[in-house]
């Protein structure tokens, strides 16, 4: 114990004299200089590195210095950096202290100096500096290779944004150098002729496989060498966002962030940022191996409150965020599971699920949402464990979606992820009647009745519909009742009724029954109410309609049309006070005319047509022009007719007619107007308003003109499609006159032809009568009464029409006939007294038609013969001679010839002198032996000509008894002379 | 490249190293290593192209050529027409050996480098990995040929252990552009030397 006390205190003394000791050397070497100033350089950080030590220091005692440094560059007067360095100081120790250039290291030679002054308060004397240390020169340069051309710094990473600044050093100063960022060039500023220094402001970044920036070096154009850097920038980082931490189970907390972006580079030069979960309750920290969430595991039940801290960190840069919470407000339940729907009828059901159990004694809120028919209900409600929830109010036969989600009902964080499930609930009978309406089609003795209507919206239908049943009563007369059940699809039926009252009740059924019924009656009386049609115009939303209400009670009106083209039936229900409507569907078309018709429903349900409407919900112009037939043309006007052009099926109310004509003269006629037509053109316009006036006269035409004309009817849309003009020519007015006069007389000759053909017997009569037969003559009786028996009348078919006989008789007539010029010669030789006149003009065998008059007075020695006979007629004359006998010249020469001849042969002594007088024979009325040959003339009727006989010969004067019989046998009238 | 007939060819101009060599012919070996280095020599521009276009400017500037860059560790292509065409088979081939040796090491190491700083871009690590081992197909029939003709082989060494690891991205992109640009350029003086032989060894 003793030796301890002895120790003690010699341990205390000499710790008090060391102590005097110290602060005497203090006050005697103060200020302490930094020795042994060592610099080194790191040229990944570009950055000095120094360390230093401060000799003097008392042992075993701390200091506190501050340390001046001075950084030159390239020269030690050209100081780049001036700063202070606090630190406290221990005896012997080396202190360290890093100096990061903007410049390159090795692209210039650095000068450090440094100085230091006491700052401690154990030491209250005044206090000054040290002197500098000498220069402490660093230069890199020495360590670079051989190579022409260095450029620095290597694989420099930055962010985005930063200032930097690069250098190259070039061996060679006859070589030119280039430097280029991205294939730009760059300019920088020479530190001293081997090195160039070039300051990039805010660098952008590229891409994260970095940035080339290259140096070339060249003499002339020539290519000594390629040298480069890649730098690094990387994007800044962000701080982490939006970040949270949840528990489902109160085992794990389950952190989310949203990371922004990725620093991330290439050649590992920076891996993406990382992030670290710290809680400062508990100390605990956790590197999260994801990018944007973090698994922390709750290890102490009693914790309730964390405070954590989320940090990301890359290369250059650390941020942090930081949230409080209590666990128990952190809450954020799984999802309930088991949904189940129990008691499923046709409007309720029960919905069931359970949740996950948390602690004991929680109480979970949970929403319920059901979605069914486009609506969607939401329901809260408070549950413990297991949930329940009456579902009411539901349509039937409709499938709805349920679906719950929990919270936390005391401290509400989040809802649960939703559990659903479907159900569909039991079909009704329909709740509504369906629509009916029914067109009527009145035969005779029946009524056929089409039923229609429409199926039933799936709110009232409350099921499928699987048959409609149409009950058909006769109300006049007591019969059982008609069903019909039509199957679902069907929307119509037709009915045949006869004329009686019946009434037709519709219901729509499904698997579980019938709907209220629908009921229609039908009157006997078929509906042949004449109702005027009217007039409307539609517009874009539809048709407008309005009508005057019916007298006596009406359940309401319904107004009924067709859809074109489809033509299905389409009605609407209008209630009982209501007198106007509008129609509107998108399924009226514009051009197209509908038929509206508006029927009152008595209260016995009995339809009455009330009135009509027709329009076009819009009008547009006529689709075509008629069809325009041209009469009456004449030189000064012609008439325009359309007849056929109905005004009815057209895509608009025609309201009347333009005619449109054009002509070569300026002037327009009386009632035309001047128009211009699309083409540019000019010509004449005439309205015509009412579309039944289809016809036009055009008058005050020019004649021999050319018109042309086109007809086009208009709607309130505009006209007809442009159609050709028609050409029209007018006539000349003389042509039109002609035949004026022409036609008339055309007719009366046909006239005059047709009367005379029907009066051809009075004409013949009047004109040229038939010769009486002198037989019949009444003259006959008195010549035989007067005369001899033995005069004879000629018979014209005893006649030889060929030659005439002259005979010289002192009484009475005889008739000779002549033979040809052949019987003639053969009759030379029995010498007959005759002169032989006329060769027969024909060669007929028979007898011709000629008188033959014996004249004496000419013949005197013939006469005296006393020989008067007839001479045989040779039927064939000598050709030769025929071909003369056509014109009396002929004849007389023929005759002449003969009687030259006959004479020649005569002799002399017995004929001194004949003298021939011929009288031709009547032949008219005797057809059978009318001259073949009218040319001749009608040698027997006609005189012979005297033939003068030679001078020598005695002329005996004629006697009057045979001048007298060839007077009488003569016809005065057909006497020629 | 990728169509399954050139792998087909590819594997059958391989099939040596699989084989006993001892079992061809020199004129055969030979015309199937002429054959296989006709058929890498119109992939090399390929390769080479592929390469620059993903290291940035300048490297991807159209026309690039940077005929100083050089590897010491690599030897190059071009030589004296008449020396090269002195040289007797065995030194011949002993060279071009020594080159494909370098080269399938230089080509690993490129591909290496590349998949760091482009680790998103497959069809050139692709054509660099196909490279290699095109070039150790080639190898192999070279050594069939050496063995064929009683060449003596050539011994193998390490050609990378001369290779700087610390070399900064701009150097690597440099050193891949020689080895690919001087794979090219060995391919085709293969393909000169190989058809010296051929008309040599005629089959």
């Amino acid at each position: 114990m003793a030796l301890f006390v002895v120790f003690q205190t010699t341990f205390f003394l000499t710790l008090l004299s060391l102590r005097t000791y110290q602060s005497e050397v203090l006050a005697e070497r103060l200020p302490l200089t930094p020795v042994s100033l060592k610099v080194s350089t790191n040229s990944i950080h570009q950055s000095l590195h120094l360390q230093w030590t401060v000799h003097n220091l008392p042992y075993h005692q701390e200091l506190k210095m501050v340390f001046q440094i001075q950084i030159s560059r390239i020269e030690t007067s050209n100081v780049v950096w001036v700063g202070n360095y606090s630190t406290t100081v221990k005896w012997n120790q080396v202190l360290h202290w890093s100096w990061e250039s903007e410049l390159p290291l090795e692209c210039a030679t650095h000068f450090v100096r440094i100085k230091s002054v006491m700052d401690d308060a154990s030491f209250p004397e005044p206090n000054f500096w040290s002197n500098w240390s000498s220069w402490e020169e660093v230069s890199v340069q020495y360590s670079l290779g051989r190579d022409i051309l260095f450029v620095f710094p290597k694989d420099k990473l930055v962010e985005e944004g930063s200032n930097v600044t690069i250098c190259y050093v070039s061996r060679n100063i006859q070589n030119n150098v280039s430097c280029y960022l991205e294939g730009k060039q760059i300019h920088g500023e020479q530190l001293d002729p081997h090195v160039t220094a070039f300051n990039l402001n805010s660098v952008p970044f590229i891409r994260n496989r970095g940035t080339n920036i290259y140096c070339e070096a060249s003499q002339g154009n020539v290519s000594k060498g390629i040298e480069g850097i890649v730098l690094f920038v990387s994007k800044v980082l962000e701080e982490p966002k939006d970040f949270s931490c949840e528990t489902q189970d109160f085992k794990t907390l389950h952190c989310t962030w949203d990371p922004g972006t990725d620093t991330a580079l290439g050649w590992s030069k920076q891996p993406s940022q990382s992030y670290t979960l710290f809680e400062s309750f508990s100390g605990e920290k956790k590197l999260c191996t994801h990018k944007n969430w973090c698994n922390w595991q709750i290890t102490q039940d009693s914790q309730e409150m964390y405070n954590f801290t989320l940090i990301a960190e890359n290369y250059l840069r650390k941020r942090s965020v930081n949230i409080l919470f209590n666990l128990t407000h952190r809450v954020y339940l799984m999802n309930p599971f088991s949904v189940n729907f129990e008691n499923v009828n046709a409007t309720n059901a029960i919905m069931t699920w359970k949740v996950h159990s948390m602690r004991n004694n929680f109480t979970y809120l949970c929403q319920i949402e059901l979605h069914g028919e486009g609506k969607m209900m939401q329901y809260d409600v408070s549950i413990k464990v297991n949930g329940e929830y009456f579902l009411s109010e539901l349509e039937p036969a409709t499938e709805y979606m349920a679906r719950v989600r929990c919270a936390d009902a005391s401290n509400f964080w989040k809802w649960s992820e939703w559990s659903g499930q479907n159900f569909t609930t039991l079909e009704a009978a329909p709740s509504e009647a369906p629509d009916v309406w029914r067109s009527v089609n009145s035969e005779p003795g029946n009524h056929t009745v089409t039923l229609f209507w429409k199926p039933l919206s799936k709110l009232h239908a409350n099921g499928k519909i699987l048959f409609y049943n149409v009950v058909v009563e006769n109300l006049d007369k007591p019969s059982r009742s008609e069903l019909r059940s039509i199957p679902a699809p069907a929307n119509s039926t037709k009915l045949i009724l006869d004329r009686c009252s019946y009434q037709i009740c519709v219901t729509a059924n499904n698997s579980v029954g019938a709907s209220p019924a629908s009921i229609i009656v039908i009157s006997a009386d078929p509906e042949n109410k004449e109702v005027e049609e009217e007039r409307i115009a539609g517009t874009d939303g539809g048709f407008s309609l309005s009508w005057k209400p019916q007298p006596g009670d009406v359940i309401g009106y319904v107004v009924d049309w067709c859809d074109h083209p489809q033509d299905v039936l389409q009605w609407k229900n209008v209630g009982p006070n209501t007198t106007s409507t509008v129609i509107s569907t998108d399924a009226f078309r514009p051009g197209v005319r509908y038929d509206f018709r508006i029927y009152g429903l008595s209260t016995k349900r009995i339809a009455c047509l009330l009135e009509k409407k027709t329009g076009y919900s819009q009008e547009l112009a006529p689709s075509d022009n008629p069809h325009v037939l041209v009469d009456m043309l004449t030189s000064h006007s012609f008439t325009l007719s359309w007849k056929d052009y109905s005004t009815e099926s057209q895509p608009g109310f025609i309201q009347g007619y333009h005619v449109y004509l054009k002509s070569k003269a300026r002037q327009c006629h009386p009632r035309f107007q001047k128009a211009i037509l699309s083409d540019g053109s000019e010509c004449c316009k005439y309205k015509i308003d009412n579309p039944e006036e289809k016809a036009l006269i055009v008058d005050n035409l020019k004649p021999e003109s050319s018109y042309e004309f086109f007809v086009t009817p208009f709607t309130s849309a505009g006209e007809g499609p442009n159609a050709t003009f028609t050409k029209v020519t007018t006539p000349d007015e003389h042509s039109s006159m002609l035949i004026h006069i022409l036609l008339p007389m055309v007719f009366c000759v046909l006239l005059i032809m047709i009367v005379c053909y029907l009066k051809s017997q009075w004409i013949k009569e009047t004109c040229y009568p038939d010769i009486p037969d002198p037989y019949k003559s009444s003259i006959l009786s008195l010549i035989k009464f007067k005369e001899n028996p033995h005069l004879t009348i000629m018979n014209v078919s005893d006649c030889i029409p060929d030659a005439i006989e002259v005979v010289s008789k002192p009484e009475g007539t005889k008739i000779q006939i002549l033979g040809t010029r052949k019987s003639l010669t053969e009759t030379e030789l029995t010498k007959p007294n005759y002169l032989y006149l006329l060769p027969t003009e024909k060669n007929h065998s028979g007898p011709g038609p000629c008188i033959c008059f014996e004249n004496f007075t000419y013949n005197q020695a013939a006469s005296d013969s006393g020989f008067c006979g007839h001479v045989p007629v040779s039927p064939k004359a000598p050709p030769s001679m025929l071909g003369l006998m056509t014109s009396p010249e002929n004849v007389l020469k023929a005759l002449e010839k003969n009687y030259m001849n006959s004479l020649g042969e005569v002799p002399a002594g017995e004929t001194s002198l004949n003298y021939v007088s011929q009288l031709a024979s009547p032949m008219s009325g005797d057809k059978d032996s009318l001259p073949t040959n009218p040319v001749e003339p009608p040698h027997c009727s006609e005189y012979k000509m005297q033939i003068a006989v030679p001078l020598r010969l005695a002329l005996p004067r004629p006697t009057e008894n045979s001048s007298l019989s060839s007077i009488t046998l003569l016809d005065p009238g057909e006497h020629y002379r | 490249m990728s169509c399954p007939l050139a792998h087909l060819c590819l594997l059958t101009l391989l099939l040596p190293l699989l084989s006993s060599a001892a079992s061809i012919s020199p004129a055969e070996s030979i015309s199937q290593a002429y054959s296989l280095a006709l058929y890498m020599q119109k992939n090399t521009s390929m390769l080479l192209q592929t390469y620059l276009q993903y290291q940035g400017s300048p490297f991807s500037d159209p026309g690039f050529s940077a005929p100083e860059l050089q590897l010491s560790s690599l030897p190059p292509a071009t030589a004296f027409f008449k020396t090269w065409r002195t040289l007797d088979d065995g030194e011949r081939l002993s060279l071009a050996q020594g080159a494909f040796l370098a080269l399938t090491q230089h080509l690993q190491l490129v591909r290496d480098d590349q998949s760091d700083l482009n680790p998103g871009s497959p069809i050139l690590l692709a054509q660099l990995g196909t490279a290699r081992l095109r070039a150790q197909g080639l190898l192999g029939n070279m050594a069939t040929i050496m063995t064929a003709l009683g060449l003596p082989m050539l011994p193998e060494e390490d050609t990378l252990g001369l290779v700087a690891f610390g070399a900064s991205a701009f150097e690597r992109k440099c050193r891949g552009y020689v080895v690919t640009r001087e794979y090219g350029h060995w391919t085709d003086r293969a393909v000169r030397d190989l058809a010296l032989l051929k008309a040599k060894y005629p089959a």
